[in-house]
């Protein structure tokens, strides 16, 4: 037992670090929640969750370090204990199978330079939410955290439970992903994306 | 496709080492190589082309991602039942 975990807040301290500390990040929390389950009960009921545990382990949370990432944390690891299991989204094998595919070879740079900034910026409804909503669940999760919630890499690798160097690759691999579906709407839109093959 | 072609000014139109490079300007992107960072992306944006296109890319991504992915609405009632929740533990 570290002595953070040996700590004891008083009843007092608990509500100020619960009201002042972790309730100011629960539309984060949701957003996070409703990403990763696509649905709106189960994102209640896992940032429920999540804040009743992050209530029952207080004693555990150092105050002054960072709420928001710890809670990220309770609340990734609950989804993964409980609701990806009841959930009907084949995730382990869509991710392996392009994990395998992006570790195959230096991943493809070139394939996805041919989507231009003018593009994506011009997407205005919801081709940017969809294609996030189409990765495979550990990429998708590396997105939210880095570029939704502005985590650094040091951040993601604790919240994920994984080293910075599979941080950074998995959310290059990610935004590969994300940049090729986006170029399928580019091109549906009828942007010139300079595209030579395919 | 070659160097014929200078309408990009000084910038070459070749990288000479794509996998790195992008790699560093999304770090630089990400905030992880702080003020060192913004130096290495001002040499780099200057001298390269296909840097310069990747760089603005994943700058666009980020900001529609930022603006268009992060507005689920709350459920009204939710912050409530968890002070409550807490409440009745307690």
């Amino acid at each position: 037992m570290s002595e953070v975990q040996r700590r004891k807040y008083s009843q007092e301290e608990k509500t100020s670090i619960f009201d002042g500390e972790f309730m100011p990040h629960i539309d984060s929390m949701y957003n996070f929640a409703f990403r990763l389950t696509f649905d709106e009960d189960d994102a209640k009921d896992l940032v429920q969750d999540t804040y009743m545990k992050a209530f029952r382990f207080i004693n555990s949370f150092e105050q002054g370090t960072n709420a928001k990432a710890w809670l990220f944390r309770i609340l990734k690891n609950s989804f993964i204990n409980e609701y990806r299991k009841k959930s009907k989204q084949p995730a382990k094998v869509d991710y392996q199978e392009v994990e395998t595919f992006y570790n195959s070879d230096d991943v493809d740079y070139q394939s996805t330079t041919d989507l231009r900034a003018e593009s994506v910026k011009d997407m205005l409804g919801d081709e940017i939410s969809n294609a996030l909503n189409a990765l495979a669940v550990d990429f998708r999760t590396v997105i939210i955290l880095a570029d939704l919630e502005g985590f650094t890499y040091e951040e993601m690798a604790k919240i994920l439970d994984i080293p910075i160097g599979t941080v950074r690759s998995r959310l290059h691999r990610a935004r590969n992903l994300l940049k090729d579906k986006l170029k399928g709407y580019a091109q549906s839109m009828g942007y010139n994306t300079d595209e030579e093959e395919e | 496709m070659e160097n014929n072609n200078l309408s990009s000014g000084e910038r070459k139109l070749q990288c000479s080492d794509v996998s790195k490079c992008f790699q560093l300007l999304e770090s630089i992107l990400d905030g992880e190589l702080g003020e060192e960072g913004k130096d290495l992306l001002k040499q780099k944006l200057e001298k390269c082309q296909p840097c310069f296109e990747h760089f603005h890319l994943e700058q666009a991504i980020r900001e529609v991602l930022k603006t268009k992915c992060t507005k689920q609405p709350l459920p009204e009632k939710l912050a409530d039942s968890i002070r409550q929740m807490i409440h009745d533990v307690r």
